[in-house]
């Protein structure tokens, strides 16, 4: 595999996480509540699949236990926002420091650095070989040999957006989000449809979790999400809550990513700054998606936003 | 009366989620075979019940006064400047290069230079972020968050490159030089550091309760869009408002490497970190600067307190984070609100079984009448 190729491949990889918090958050951000929490439940996933899968080594349960507690995480948040009005933006930075301080304390007392899995999975293969796509030869070395969850997470794109724009569910999260008091005029359950979309995002959080943490690296160690979550985040207001453009920014900062990794090779001393890549890459994009939609703004001020 | 009413009902809206929080933090400390009364009472000893104790809880409270300080300053302008972190990380950092590379500075000027540096550097920092929000509208809470992360890798590539200190055995800048330091007072841990904190505080009280700037934060903090038409230029103010909280953050980091740590590790701001306390800090002490005070000493005792736990329990003093995370949770609701909170649901919930009651026995009575 060349650079380019391989540049490509990582992309996405890279970009899985965050599409699936993406995906995930796309319908709370459409049901007008912002789930900040999106980190930490995917951290959650990370952690309990990866502590599962050690204890019991069944891949099968990592993923049904972890995407239970995640759940039950999303209940919290959505019991909290939803139900007592809280503050969401706060509740979601609570979920986020709890998750990540939860995952230290419980490593903590089972006096591990972190979680290896590496004897339980191998890594190798639980990427899968598509037959007919393999074989084509550039593009075969970037879609094939994936794993099963990034593959899932770039079908369910196309699920979300016709969930979202062509199912009663989705017309209801839209008009939940855009005006509530109109929804629960026709006899929409407001509240249902709010903790429907936060659930849906913190069960695709899981999944994003354990791509991360057992499928791809067989290894969880603590704050491993590093931020995804809150790339997510950027990528949900750069694409205005829509499927395909959100899914297009979360390609794009794994392609930041991926480029930060795989040109790093290269730098010889100052690798490590290359790190950095990623986040100011959605800083730069954030203030230049920014411009761009306020270009033809007339309005002096602020608005509530 | 009323006034009273409001007190009493501010101190059950923080009381009541601290409750539930130690409450659940002991069912979690139960679930692993630990006693969590006897933790509790490990962590209160230890940093109240002595005076010794007490000094070292202000110690702590020093730099937590401080980021609480700067994030309340911003959450009650209803700005999400989660960047005190990265700006008391980055602040602290360079603190200590000015700290370490100065040698044979009369003390007084080596320390004024060194938390001179840490606010500038705060400062710096958040004129990113700020200057991003009020001219070009980008959401200031994500800017900051990947700023932090970006905070966190300059700084690792720094203290294991350049400034890396050969003889440590781990990652770690060179120790600042004794003049830069804070010296130990009455033989405890408390330094000058926390006399500069109440000092600071003392000027945030006066500019939130006292100053113009402070009527027309909370004026932005409710509604950006009067505050901009009754003549307040709203974009400069949220600058202001920004580049203050940044110059404490810095502050914050600077004073607390200073008395503390000395020199910059990459475990320096703790896990979650100054910031992160700064946030739980501002939320408990209702975005009020004696309601931060209070805040952060209570939570650099639980700190101080959550060193001495291993020596008596089994409990990996990360408790305190995971306390942390719950009270927050907490906090963002209102419990103590009268109709939406959860005691007006309450007592709303009481009186409908009651009318309930009353309507079925009137029933009851009707239908005994008719039989």
């Amino acid at each position: 595999m060349n650079l380019v190729d391989n540049i490509l491949y990582d992309m996405l990889y890279h970009s899985t996480p965050i599409l699936l918090a993406v995906l995930g958050g796309l319908f709370a951000h459409k049901a007008n509540v912002l789930n900040i929490g999106l980190e930490g439940m995917m951290l959650t996933g990370a952690f309990s699949s990866a502590l599962v899968v050690m204890l019991t080594g069944s891949l099968w349960l990592g993923l049904v236990i972890s995407v239970l507690l995640t759940l039950v995480l999303g209940l919290v948040f959505s019991f909290l926002s939803v139900t007592l009005k809280s503050n969401f933006i706060i509740t979601g930075f609570g979920i986020n420091l709890f998750a990540a301080a939860l995952s230290a304390f419980v490593l903590k007392f089972m006096k591990l650095a972190n979680i290896n899995v590496s004897s339980v999975v191998d890594v190798a293969s639980l990427k899968i070989h598509i037959p007919l796509l393999a074989d084509i030869p550039i593009l075969g070395s970037i879609l094939s040999g994936h794993t099963a969850i990034t593959y899932a997470g770039y079908i369910l794109i196309i699920a979300a957006g016709i969930v979202l724009y062509h199912t009663k569910f989705g017309v209801y999260v839209r008009v939940v989000g855009e005006n509530e008091e109109a929804a629960k005029s026709v006899g929409i359950n407001a509240n249902a449809v709010k903790y429907a979309a936060v659930l849906i995002g913190a069960a695709l959080c899981a999944l994003a979790g354990m791509e991360l943490s057992v499928e791809r690296l067989a290894l969880f160690t603590n704050n491993m999400t590093a931020g995804r979550g809150f790339i997510a985040i950027a990528a949900i207001y750069c694409g205005r809550g829509e499927p395909l453009k959100c899914a297009l920014y979360a390609l794009l900062f794994g392609l930041a990513k991926s480029l930060a990794i795989n040109l790093a090779l290269f730098a010889g001393p100052i690798s490590g700054l290359f790190e950095i890549v990623p986040y100011l890459t959605i800083v730069v994009v954030l203030f230049m998606v920014s411009v761009i939609q306020n270009r033809n703004n007339n309005v002096r001020g602020f608005k509530l936003e | 009366m009323k006034n009273k009413n409001v007190i009493l009902s501010n101190i059950y809206s923080v009381l009541l989620p601290v409750i539930i929080a130690l409450f659940i933090g002991g069912i979690i400390i139960a679930a692993i075979g630990e006693n969590p009364f006897l933790t509790y009472q490990v962590m209160i000893q230890k940093s109240l019940f002595s005076a010794k104790g007490i000094l070292k809880t202000l110690h702590f409270a020093a730099p937590l006064i401080l980021t609480g300080l700067a994030i309340a300053i911003t959450f009650k302008a209803n700005i999400f400047n989660m960047g005190v972190e990265g700006a008391a990380v980055l602040g602290a950092f360079f603190t200590g290069v000015v700290g370490f590379s100065l040698k044979g500075v009369n003390p007084v000027l080596h320390v004024t230079l060194c938390l001179l540096t840490g606010m500038l550097v705060g400062i710096i920092f958040t004129l990113i972020p700020a200057v991003l929000k009020a001219y070009f509208k980008v959401n200031e809470m994500v800017v900051t968050l990947m700023l932090n992360y970006v905070v966190a890798e300059v700084v690792k590539f720094l203290a294991q490159g350049i400034f890396k200190d050969p003889a440590s055995g781990y990652v770690s800048t060179y120790a600042i030089a004794e003049s830069a330091m804070f010296k130990k007072l009455f033989n405890s841990d408390l330094t000058l550091f926390f006399f500069i904190a109440l000092l600071v505080f003392g000027i945030l009280y006066v500019i939130f309760k006292k100053s113009k700037l402070g009527f027309e934060i909370t004026a932005i903090g409710k509604n950006p869009e009067f505050a901009e038409a009754a003549g307040m230029n709203v974009a400069k103010k949220i600058v202001v408002i920004m580049l203050i909280s940044g110059a404490v953050s810095g502050l914050a980091g600077a004073g607390f490497l200073m008395s503390e740590k000395y020199r910059f590790t990459l475990d320096f701001s703790g896990s979650p970190g100054l910031g992160w306390d700064g946030m739980l800090i501002a939320l408990l002490g209702n975005h009020s600067p004696i309601g931060v005070f209070v805040a952060s000493v209570f939570y650099a005792a639980l700190k101080t307190g959550s060193e001495y736990i291993g020596l008596f329990t089994n409990v990996p003093k990360d408790i305190v984070g995971v306390i942390q995370g719950i009270l927050i949770l907490c906090l963002s609701v209102k419990f103590v609100s009268r109709n939406t909170g959860l005691m007006g649901r309450w007592t709303q919930w009481l009186g409908k079984i009651r009318s309930k009651r009353e309507n079925a026995m009137s029933v009851d009575g009707r239908e005994g009448e008719q039989g």
